[in-house]
């Protein structure tokens, strides 16, 4: 049984009143169209457009081929390039030399890594020892050696002389007395021949040879 | 083996785990190239390149969520290099159905799988039809299925950019594959 309070359809009774008053709503429905084929529109906006796409044949094409390249879009992402291709990769990478490590282990091995650390030790101590911040140190330290612990300081700077010239004393003998093991050893280790004397040009020559006059004697 | 137990094994220089990453991702990287040559040929020596240039990178290989976006930006990167190279803009020509046959498909009857490559040549050749930068970010965003903020990072553009430029694109497309018949 039909209801009495309702008409059929009339698609043009509604364009003509929508021409009137908002104009087509199709505008609308674009706006919303990518939404509804992603499900991300609310009951009541999808319930409207579903209403409009009932009516509306351009706009029912157009969701319906939103909805096919939704489905064919993701399937063009992974394509296959081929039996070789992963052994044509794998040849091509294994020419190369190994990966570089990470992080620090890479900055150890750098090739010139003991030079950089030398280069930035030596401009440490030259900024250590030799810029204003090292005379400033200095100028600390002064009212420290004054104090009674400096004084202190300098009696153990007096004991290590001490000591110095006593360890001396085993290896050199004072003067007057017989000449201690390690100077004899010393004094016999200068006594080699050194390259250049006259001795040492001599060796290797035949015994017979007569000494080569020497540049005073060519004179 | 999952990708974020593969990456570390990758980044020491393990072969293994490398020849288990290109295999993972080749066909992605393959397929970008692929879209943005339109030459099989090209894609492929591309695509080596692309993982050429990750090798001599792997200290920077990011982790699992960063790995796809971070090689889809090198293959970007090497496809524009590649085109400007060629002086020549992105084509996207006919693609013959056989070629697109390679697209990874669960089809197992011929009819359907034949019908499927042929409705995909056509979303290939309605997406060359597309403006460069609603193109892209179709290509990023709805097929390879990075996130707004990956394309906008990739492309170096606004967020908001590629969101309005997403469904604008959407729409265009989607007129276009309505009128190859596509939507009836």
């Amino acid at each position: 049984m039909t209801d009495p309070t309702r008409f059929p359809d009339d698609p043009e009774l509604t364009r003509s009143i929508l021409g009137r008053t908002s104009g087509a709503p199709c505008a609308r429905l674009r706006t919303l169209a990518c939404d509804l084929v992603d499900g991300a529109l609310t009951p009541d906006e999808a319930a409207l457009a579903q209403a409009h796409l009932d009516h509306c044949t351009a706009c029912a094409i157009l969701v319906s081929a939103l909805r096919a390249s939704a489905d064919l879009l993701p399937a063009l992402a992974d394509l296959d390039p081929g039996p070789g291709f992963t052994a044509r990769v794998l040849w091509a990478t294994s020419l190369l030399p190994e990966p570089a490590p990470s992080g620090w282990a890479r900055l150890l091995q750098r090739p010139r890594i003991a030079l950089e650390l030398a280069y930035l030790a030596a401009a440490a101590g030259i900024l250590a020892f030799h810029s204003p911040a090292a005379r400033l140190l200095d100028a600390w330290r002064a009212p420290v050696l004054s104090s009674p612990l400096g004084a202190s300081a300098g009696n153990l700077v007096q004991a290590e002389r001490r000591t110095v010239r006593a360890v001396a004393g085993i290896f050199v003998a004072p003067e007057g007395q017989p000449p201690r093991p390690a100077q004899r050893l010393l004094a016999s280790v200068r006594a080699w021949p050194r390259p250049g004397d006259a001795g040492d040009e001599r060796r290797g020559e035949p015994e017979d040879t007569p000494p080569r006059p020497s540049p005073q004697t060519r004179d | 083996m999952e990708l974020e137990q593969l990456i570390p094994w990758v980044r020491r220089g393990d072969e293994l785990a490398w020849e288990a990453f290109v295999r993972r991702f080749q066909g992605r990287v393959f397929a970008l190239a692929h879209h943005y040559t339109d030459d099989p040929e090209d894609a492929r020596d591309l695509a080596q390149e692309v993982f050429v240039k990750v090798y001599r990178n792997l200290h920077a290989l990011p982790d699992a969520d960063g790995c796809l976006p971070w090689l889809l930006r090198i293959t970007r990167n090497a496809c524009l290099d590649h085109l400007r190279r060629m002086k020549a803009r992105p084509t996207f020509g006919e693609v013959p159905v056989e070629e697109l046959a390679g697209l990874r498909t669960t089809e197992l009857d011929p009819e359907a799988a034949h019908l499927d490559a042929a409705r995909k040549a056509e979303v290939h050749r309605a997406l060359g039809e597309l403006t460069d930068l609603n193109r892209e970010i179709l290509l990023l965003k709805e097929i390879q299925g990075l996130s707004v903020e990956e394309v906008a990072a990739i492309l170096e553009v606004p967020v908001g950019t590629v969101k309005s430029r997403s469904h604008r694109a959407r729409l265009e497309l989607a007129e276009k594959l309505a009128a190859a018949g596509l939507g009836a």
